[in-house]
């Protein structure tokens, strides 16, 4: 069964937080990974219906979740319930768990995990081409990429939401740097799991060892702004 | 002492979004960073945000973040969620 996988890229925060994904998720998971100008709604249509697992990175706003520049994906009221029926769904991105969550899970979402304010973290800019390596970013992104990784293991959406939220936790407690701190705290608060607590996918297999060892080429499509 | 700074920088941004509060804030944030980038922090932190259709830029550097608390109300009060955790 396909995964769809959106990773926005055309701006700094879609870089940073896609960098991450495509560096630890999208290796685990199999097509269809829509990356950069193919986060659009067409492509999103024709692989979604067919998977079992939504994850998606872009801007968004209390009722819309946005792909590459901004192009609308999921707007409450715009699109086929067939879509999101019966599926996991993670979304990076700010406030969609205040409209857009409810809306998906009254459309057949088993269930979604989302945030219902900004999604704010301190990225390196020195590292747009390589964002996977940045530590700065880690900080606030990798308990993302964790919990989404306890999903993949076969946990359920509960287990791995709390995984998510622990690794905020954990790394607050030993940030130094007042500001990152604040930022991990804010989305911790802001993170919100609807729909089924026990909702969960197939497990994938874990990425043998060789292949998690070597981190993707350089991205060296320009940024806009 | 990076700790009082950024406690006087949540303190300032405690107040309504007024142009003397936001240049207050902005002035806090500057000494805070002052502080921070004597202890050599990473070369280009910038403060990003998944955010549509936002009063305030996606992506600020850290050492542009008084610049933006001192002309934009709604970066400010986007501030003032993040650090002092209080709705405008």
């Amino acid at each position: 069964m396909p995964v769809s996988v959106l990773m926005s890229d055309f701006d700094l925060p879609t870089r940073s937080a896609s960098g991450f994904i495509l560096r630890y998720i999208a290796p685990r998971v199999e097509p269809v990974q829509l990356f950069s100008v193919f986060v659009r709604r067409l492509p999103f249509q024709l692989s979604a219906p067919q998977s079992d697992i939504i994850i998606g990175v872009g801007h968004g706003n209390a009722d819309s979740f946005t792909g590459y520049n901004e192009a609308e994906i999921l707007e409450v009221g715009k699109y086929d319930p067939r879509e999101v029926r019966g599926k996991v769904i993670k979304l990076i991105s700010c406030q969609t768990g205040v409209e857009l969550g409810p809306d998906l899970i009254k459309n057949g979402a088993l269930s979604v995990a989302a945030y219902v304010d900004d999604y704010v973290w301190v990225c390196d800019a020195d590292f747009a081409s390589t964002p996977w390596a940045d530590a700065l970013a880690a900080t606030s992104l990798m308990p993302v990429v964790d919990g989404l990784n306890a999903l993949l293991d076969g946990k359920t959406a509960r287990e791995s939401f709390d995984i998510e939220l622990e690794g905020y936790t954990r790394n607050a407690e030993v940030e130094e740097d007042e500001l990152v701190k604040s930022c991990l705290e804010f989305n911790r608060e802001n993170a919100v799991l609807l729909g089924d607590p026990e909702g969960r996918i197939r497990a994938r297999p874990k990425l043998p060892l060789p292949f998690r060892l070597v981190p993707p080429p350089p991205i060296l499509v320009p940024l806009r702004g | 002492m990076d700790n009082a700074e950024f406690e006087k920088f949540k303190e300032a941004l405690r107040k309504p979004a007024t142009p003397e509060a936001m240049k207050a804030a902005a002035q806090a944030f500057a000494q805070y960073r002052i502080v921070q980038l004597a202890k050599g922090k990473s070369s280009r932190p910038t403060l990003v945000n998944l955010g549509k259709g936002t009063g305030y830029p996606h992506a600020v550097p850290v050492d542009k973040i008084p610049e933006q608390l001192a002309k934009n109300p709604e970066f400010y009060n986007l501030m003032k969620k993040v650090v002092a955790r209080e709705k405008s």
